[in-house]
């Protein structure tokens, strides 16, 4: 069966943020309704604890690391679901389940899962 | 007479996209079934001419593209270093499958190709390809596109189908209406692109239009009880059979009021106009959008002149449609209607009444025609100005200045 990554872009929160705790019961829900195809998911601290790394010259080089995401969207990567689904249309099914979907805060990218053989 | 070769290239071009389904269905997966039907197509194009086209070519590009499907399944899982999966494909040659089962691939292949998760270029782009059976080389012809972008952009559409399970079905009736919409808007795309080009020099394109028709034919075949699938082909020939007189011999655009009704088709009319009375007889409760947009197109077929036609009609239509599907072009051809029926101050009255439009080029357009039918010189070619300066077409803005330049009705 294909699996799908459900990846949610939307407003960029702390989890102490009083949003954060407010959107948490859709996300239950979403996680109860969907239990049966969740094959994985993580919910992400926002983009300014991110640390972007880079080596240069090649494998063992330098390692150099930036602060904050590599790119600087509206909407941050704030999470994210593989989800196992017949086709497309059912993917696309789940992820319109998602509260980044329909509650304002973004929207959810649906991508195919590279499924290596062996 | 035509040679042997133009006779294989239709036969070939006429069977093609429900080959391509078929295979499609057999080995799941558009771009294999793609690469083995034209295959097939080589070898029909290099051996028909010497032996002559066989009895049933659809039989017979089938079975041979069968058979390259095959051949590349066991040559890729070869490289692979796997055992052949395509056991279930094997060569002994089933029979070829009945035209109802092609009926429902086809269907099936029309909804793949048009799935709302591809882009609308990408959705014109492989229908061309695989339902009309253009040539990535037409394609690109069609698309006014290098030919390498339109191969990229086939390309593309066919990994997303394959790598992200984009089905290979009918929709449930649930989701129907809002899929077959889609299909249809990309029909509609094309048709238009090809009988009102948005670029290129050319005033039509009848490549395009005979493609969309062609298109059109092919759903009304497929589902010959879709109110929306009977409206848009009905709309399609009842805009289409003023192909004789709609461009001039200087390759100008004629304006409807300008021309010889004479040069329309009488045969495609008279079959739009079945049409229209079919999809009108379809759809008792709830008017369907291209229906009506047809029934305003015949309502100028039937009209023995321009002078003569049934406004009352025309602008009944435009209220019906203006009911199922408002918008500013429908309210803008409802005014033009009401100025030929009750005057250009009627119809100023109504293109003003038209809220949010001062940013559209075409708006300012109708204003400047009617206020030179007024006779309001000053202020119609201000208009006129002002319907350039917002990009106004170089057709539309020779058209406008033609009807600028008479002397006013």
């Amino acid at each position: 069966m294909p699996q799908y990554a459900a990846l949610i872009w939307s407003t960029d929160l702390e989890p102490s943020d009083p949003r954060f705790a407010a959107m948490m019961p859709g996300y239950d829900a979403f996680g109860h309704e969907a239990e049966a195809v969740i094959r994985g998911g993580a919910a992400l601290y926002q983009n300014a604890t991110a640390t972007t790394v880079r080596v240069t010259g090649g494998k063992g080089g330098e390692v150099v690391t930036t602060d904050g995401p590599y790119a600087d969207t509206k909407e941050a990567l704030t999470g994210f679901y593989l989800v196992e689904a017949a086709d497309l249309d059912e993917a696309v099914g789940w992820a319109a389940k998602i509260p980044a979907a329909y509650d304002g805060s973004g929207c959810v990218e649906v991508r195919p899962i590279i499924e290596f053989p062996g | 007479m035509t040679s042997p070769v133009d006779a294989v290239e239709r036969a070939v071009r006429e069977e093609f996209p429900r080959i391509l389904a078929t295979l499609v269905r057999v080995t799941g997966d558009v771009g294999l079934a793609e690469d083995s039907v034209q295959e097939a197509v080589v070898r029909a194009l290099t051996t028909w001419p010497r032996d002559g086209v066989p009895d049933e070519p659809r039989a017979w590009l089938t079975t041979v593209a069968r058979r390259c499907a095959v051949d590349r399944i066991r040559r890729e899982s070869q490289r692979d270093g796997k055992e052949t999966e395509a056991v279930w494909l094997n060569d002994s040659d089933p029979a070829p499958p009945p035209d109802s089962v092609v009926r429902d691939d086809l269907l099936r292949l029309v909804f793949t190709c048009c799935h709302p998760t591809l882009a609308p270029e990408s959705q014109v782009a492989l229908s061309l390809r695989t339902l009309c059976g253009l040539s990535t080389a037409e394609v690109a012809r069609a698309l006014l596109v290098p030919e390498a972008t339109a191969a990229k952009r086939l390309t593309r559409a066919k990994q997303k189908i394959s790598a992200a399970h984009i089905p290979y079905r009918v929709p449930p009736d649930a989701e129907l209406p809002d899929r077959l919409a889609g299909v249809l808007a990309t029909v509609y795309l094309v048709f238009n692109e090809g009988y009102a080009p948005s670029s290129g020099d050319a005033a039509v394109r009848q490549d395009l239009v005979d493609e969309a028709i062609r298109l059109g034919r092919l759903l009304l075949d497929l589902m010959p009880d879709e109110p929306g699938v009977i409206g848009l082909l009905a709309l399609m020939l009842l805009l289409d059979c003023r192909r004789g007189a709609r461009v001039a011999a200087d390759g100008s655009a004629v304006r409807l009021q300008d021309q010889v009704k004479s040069l329309w088709d009488p045969a495609m009319a008279a079959e739009g106009v079945q049409l229209v009375a079919d999809g009108v007889r379809r759809t008792p409760d709830r008017a369907d959008p291209y229906v009506v947009q047809a029934a305003i197109a015949g309502c100028h077929a039937l009209a023995p002149s321009f002078a003569e036609t049934d406004w009352n009609a025309v602008i009944d239509w435009y209220d019906v449609l203006l009911a199922v599907r408002d918008s500013p072009s429908a309210r803008l051809g409802r005014a033009a209607a009401i100025a030929e029926r009750d005057g250009a101050a009627a119809g100023l009255a109504e293109v003003d009444a038209i809220a949010g439009l001062d940013h559209h080029a075409w708006w300012h357009g109708a204003r400047a025609e009617l206020l030179h039918r007024l006779g309001r010189e000053d202020e119609s070619s201000s208009e006129r100005n002002e319907a350039d300066r917002l990009g106004l077409n170089t057709r539309a803005l020779a058209s406008l200045d033609a009807s600028l330049a008479a002397s006013p009705r």
